[in-house]
């Protein structure tokens, strides 16, 4: 790890300079982040909604879902962020093979988020959890209503599961090009917007978790 | 991986804020499992979300730093959430009132 590469931006054409566009990027990474948080909340908020118009229903639904794997990926996304926490500052000293070895540790950690919650649908699909499949009966037939929360469930978490998959395929993109040389001379930045990115699925995690998983169970 | 003691004390002085910040998230985490897992008292769904805002709020101030952005980035992170806060106070304002 002995001495770091040097670390920078490469200036675009269209900014004055390389603070201005950092910030600029930033501002812009927020301004996206902001769009999926109002879907996010749209989603969450329908979830309230249906706890206070069917609690009885929505609790009957909610002992069915996996409490226990939903605390450990909440576990294993917090340990992603650390990682990739780790991959910013390290890409600031410059310290590119560890930086490198954060990122993979990273989509590690998020694959095996996703390994876990197949593993949860897989055994919601044998406890005839499914409303949504016309093949398969479902198991809480006399709860009409909690087909409601099922299926948003799965609309959750299912569209979390979609971005943090996302997010998996860009950062080992990313970190094929973080590994050749060169890379924190001209674009230092790239690792810093994609951390955003990655911590922003965390938080949405940490919201969804108790929303559909913890409450009034 | 990081061969000298220096580098060991370069990397602790950088990775000690986000180490900090994951251990307050799994201290909070434990708590909202607890009580998830043990219902102590029938309003628990208050504190549960108390503690999911405390998350909230750790991963934007520490994990993504928003308090060392300039002013303009802090304005839109609080504005998202400000928009957020007004959709659910409305829309819950209305469920909550209904006889």
């Amino acid at each position: 790890m002995s001495g770091g590469t040097s670390v920078g931006v490469r200036l675009a054409s269209h900014f004055a300079t390389v603070e201005q566009q950092k910030h600029a990027a930033v501002l812009g990474m927020w301004a996206w982040l902001l769009t999926e948080l109002l879907l996010f909340a749209g989603l969450f908020l329908t979830a309230l909604i249906l706890r206070l118009t069917h609690p009885e229903a929505v609790q009957a639904a909610a002992r069915h879902l996996k409490f226990w794997i939903g605390a450990v990926n909440t576990v294993v996304l917090i340990g992603s962020s650390l990682t990739m926490s780790g991959a910013i500052q390290l890409s600031r000293l410059g310290w590119q093979r560890g930086m490198v070895r954060f990122m993979l540790a990273t989509a590690a950690l998020g694959t095996l988020f996703l390994a876990l919650k197949g593993y949860e649908y897989y055994a919601d699909y044998h406890e005839h959890m499914m409303p949504f499949l016309s093949d398969r009966p479902y198991a809480l037939t006399d709860s009409p209503p909690s087909r409601l929360f099922v299926n948003l469930y799965y609309v959750a978490t299912g569209l979390h599961g979609l971005h943090l998959l996302t997010g998996i395929a860009i950062l080992l993109a990313m970190t094929r090009q973080a590994s050749r040389p060169g890379f924190l001379a001209a674009h230092q930045n790239r690792i810093e917007i994609f951390g955003l990115y990655w911590h922003f699925i965390d938080l949405i995690w940490i919201v969804a978790f108790p929303t559909l998983y913890v409450l009034n169970r | 991986m990081f061969g000298t003691s220096e580098e060991r004390r370069i990397l602790w002085r950088h990775m000690r804020e986000p180490v900090l910040t994951a251990c307050a998230l799994l201290i909070m985490l434990g708590v909202n499992v607890a009580l998830g897992a043990t219902l102590p008292f029938p309003h628990v769904w208050i504190v549960e979300l108390i503690v999911a805002g405390l998350m909230v709020a750790t991963i934007l101030a520490f994990s993504m730093e928003v308090r060392r952005e300039p002013p303009l980035v802090r304005l839109f992170a609080c504005i998202g959430f400000v928009w957020v806060a007004i959709l659910f106070a409305m829309t819950l304002v209305d469920y909550l009132s209904r006889r």
